[in-house]
């Protein structure tokens, strides 16, 4: 019987791995400009070589290269980013209710971005300024909650606090801005995938893919961290050390994503749930099948967001509004275990 | 492994622990006894180095544990809390392996040699059956069994563990006693226990120490120091140890 439920874990777990290629296929055809499978497969072979498909429409090749091939790797990169960083993050407090949202990461990060976008414009990379700020919002959120058996409530409530001070620096920035930027910037806050630039690319997957390297190397090592810190030590682990390390890493990739996609809720905290409901608890299976199955959920919701209207809902507001009742349930369902 | 505690001082805002000097062998279980807040557990995590020490030294086979490493300290000493209350719920198997994370690069896997190390451990305390089975799902004494398995993992010469008889029943309290001798006997290992139930720790530890007020009140062999006077001026009570069978027992 345990044979068995292994094997069907290992189907799954291998369909989750395989699922983010396939469905990255599927999205390069999804748009409002539809390209069938057969016109995706010419359109990738004159990409490689023009000369061989001559009859191919420019406008297949422009839609491929210069729209969908950057938002779909967008959403893939955002997604699994969110997702692994979310499942580090639970880890490390020992809680599964932490998320880059709730440390104060999101809303740093957001506004650093932003701050960039107006004073420096689009030139200067909104990167930087977002994971500075990603930093100094986090700092600020650990240094002032401090330690204690009672540590998640006050991390939560000074979360809640730096948050709000970081939205309402946010506000100050728009206050400031021109009414052109104004309207970019609220866009792109609600979480948006519209604006995904090759430029953007360049700066922001380097990053994600270094913060998930460090993230992914370190899975088993999340196990230990997640004891309690003597015990950790106990066990041999430089806690302070490990924990700046994950902190980084996920702070990295977070102020990466958003600095581009803007505030994308509930991914990060849904997603790591769905995997320990499936697979267990162990961080070894937890990492890199959160990082498939957000990269796949993103890439879902985008197809839906892309596909069923003409008018492109913010991917932000998309995430909360199915996030929320998923959560629900989980927490209902789960209640005081958690998986 | 010899332990060697000198000097030590550490102080919480309203209590502090003061310790002159304590000593204790290897292949030797010592119980650390005292009432509730005596200090038992401060001075376990102090010599344990979970608490950093602001004065004093711990020394093991002359080697001061401040001074090393958080890996090599792990390979020398093993800290077992009382209770573990797990956020997310492990395999059995899954919990026992992180006893290895000394032995780990904090970036690596462990390996074959690493999941059998914790199969030992677990065969051992006599859960080898319960691999796949979730932490949540056992029940206080095979807990405790597994905590102990997993500091068999770590494969640390001196272990700390801290009242590690606490909410079981008797049958199980006495086979982890016997557990405990089993392992110092045929291991090697220094055990330090710190307990409630001084006939329980009278009769499975080879040395005693009592503790009130974040001080050493008295210690040395179990056999010799374990009497009425002592037992008074520790718990501020009236005590007698009436000999039983060859048992010591506390009448109050």
């Amino acid at each position: 019987m345990s044979g068995q439920k292994n094997s069907r874990a290992r189907g799954l777990a291998i369909f989750l791995l395989v699922l983010p290629l396939f469905l990255f296929l599927i999205s390069l055809g999804i748009g409002s400009y539809g390209i069938s499978p057969r016109g995706l497969f010419t359109a990738v072979l004159s990409v490689i070589s023009p000369d061989s498909h001559p009859g191919v429409p420019a406008a297949y090749r422009d839609i491929l290269l210069r729209i969908r091939l950057p938002r779909v790797l967008l959403a893939m990169a955002v997604g699994a980013a969110l997702s692994v960083s979310g499942a580090s993050l639970q880890a490390l407090f020992k809680n599964p209710l932490v998320n880059e949202y709730i440390l104060g990461i999101s809303s740093g990060a957001a506004f650093g971005a932003a701050l960039s976008l107006v004073f420096l414009g689009r030139a200067f990379p909104p990167q930087v300024a977002g994971f500075i700020f990603a930093v100094v919002a986090v700092g600020a959120v650990l240094l002032i909650s401090g330690k204690g058996e009672s540590h998640f409530i006050s991390l939560l409530l000074t979360g809640i606090i730096v948050t709000a001070f970081f939205s309402a620096l946010l506000s100050l920035v728009e206050f400031f801005a021109s009414p052109y930027v104004l309207q970019a910037l609220f866009f792109w806050l609600m979480g948006s995938l519209s604006l995904a630039s090759w430029m953007d690319l360049y700066i922001s997957l380097p990053l994600i893919a270094v913060g998930l390297v460090i993230l992914y190397l370190l899975r088993w090592r999340l196990n230990v961290l997640s004891m309690s810190d003597e015990e950790a030590r106990s066990l041999g682990v430089n806690v302070l050390r490990e924990k700046i390390l994950v902190i980084a890493a996920t702070t990295l990739i977070t102020a990466a994503a958003t600095a581009i996609v803007g505030i994308i809720g509930w991914l990060g905290f849904i997603v790591p749930h769905l995997v320990r409901m499936m697979f267990g608890a162990d961080n070894r299976r937890v990492v890199p099948l959160s990082a498939a199955l957000g990269a796949s959920l993103m890439m879902i919701a985008d197809d839906i967001i892309r596909g069923v209207s003409s008018f492109e809902i913010p991917i932000g507001i998309f995430t909360s509004l199915v996030g929320i009742p998923i959560f629900l349930v989980l927490l209902k369902k789960t209640r005081k275990v958690w998986l | 492994m010899s332990v060697r505690v000198a000097g030590l001082k550490f102080a919480y805002p309203k209590f502090s622990l003061r310790v002159e000097g304590l000593a204790f062998e290897t292949a030797k279980v010592t119980a650390i006894v005292g009432p509730n807040g005596a200090g038992k557990t401060t001075l376990l995590k102090c010599i344990g180095a979970v608490l950093p020490i602001p004065k004093g030294s711990v020394s093991v086979n002359g080697r001061d544990l401040a001074a090393l490493k958080s890996r090599e300290r792990a390979r020398l000493v093993c800290y077992v809390p009382q209770e573990h209350d797990t956020t997310f719920n492990y395999t059995v198997s899954d919990f026992v392996l992180m006893g290895r994370a000394a032995y780990i690069s904090p970036f690596a896997l462990p390996s074959h040699e690493d999941a059998g190390s914790a199969a030992e451990a677990l065969d051992f305390v006599g859960l080898s059956n319960y691999t796949d089975r979730a932490i949540s799902e056992l029940s206080s004494g095979e807990r405790r069994l597994v905590l102990i398995a997993r500091a068999l993992a770590q494969q640390s010469d001196i272990l700390l563990m801290d009242e590690p008889t606490t909410f079981l029943d008797p049958k199980h309290e006495t086979e982890l006693f016997q557990l405990i001798r089993k392992l110092a006997v045929e291991r090697m290992k220094t055990i330090l226990v710190t307990l409630h139930s001084l006939e329980m720790a009278v009769q499975h530890s080879d040395q005693m120490v009592f503790m009130k007020g974040g001080e050493v009140v008295a210690h040395g062999k179990s056999a010799e120091i374990f009497e009425d006077s002592l037992l008074e001026r520790v718990y501020d009570m009236k005590m007698k140890v009436v000999d039983w069978e060859g048992r010591k027992i506390v009448l109050r």
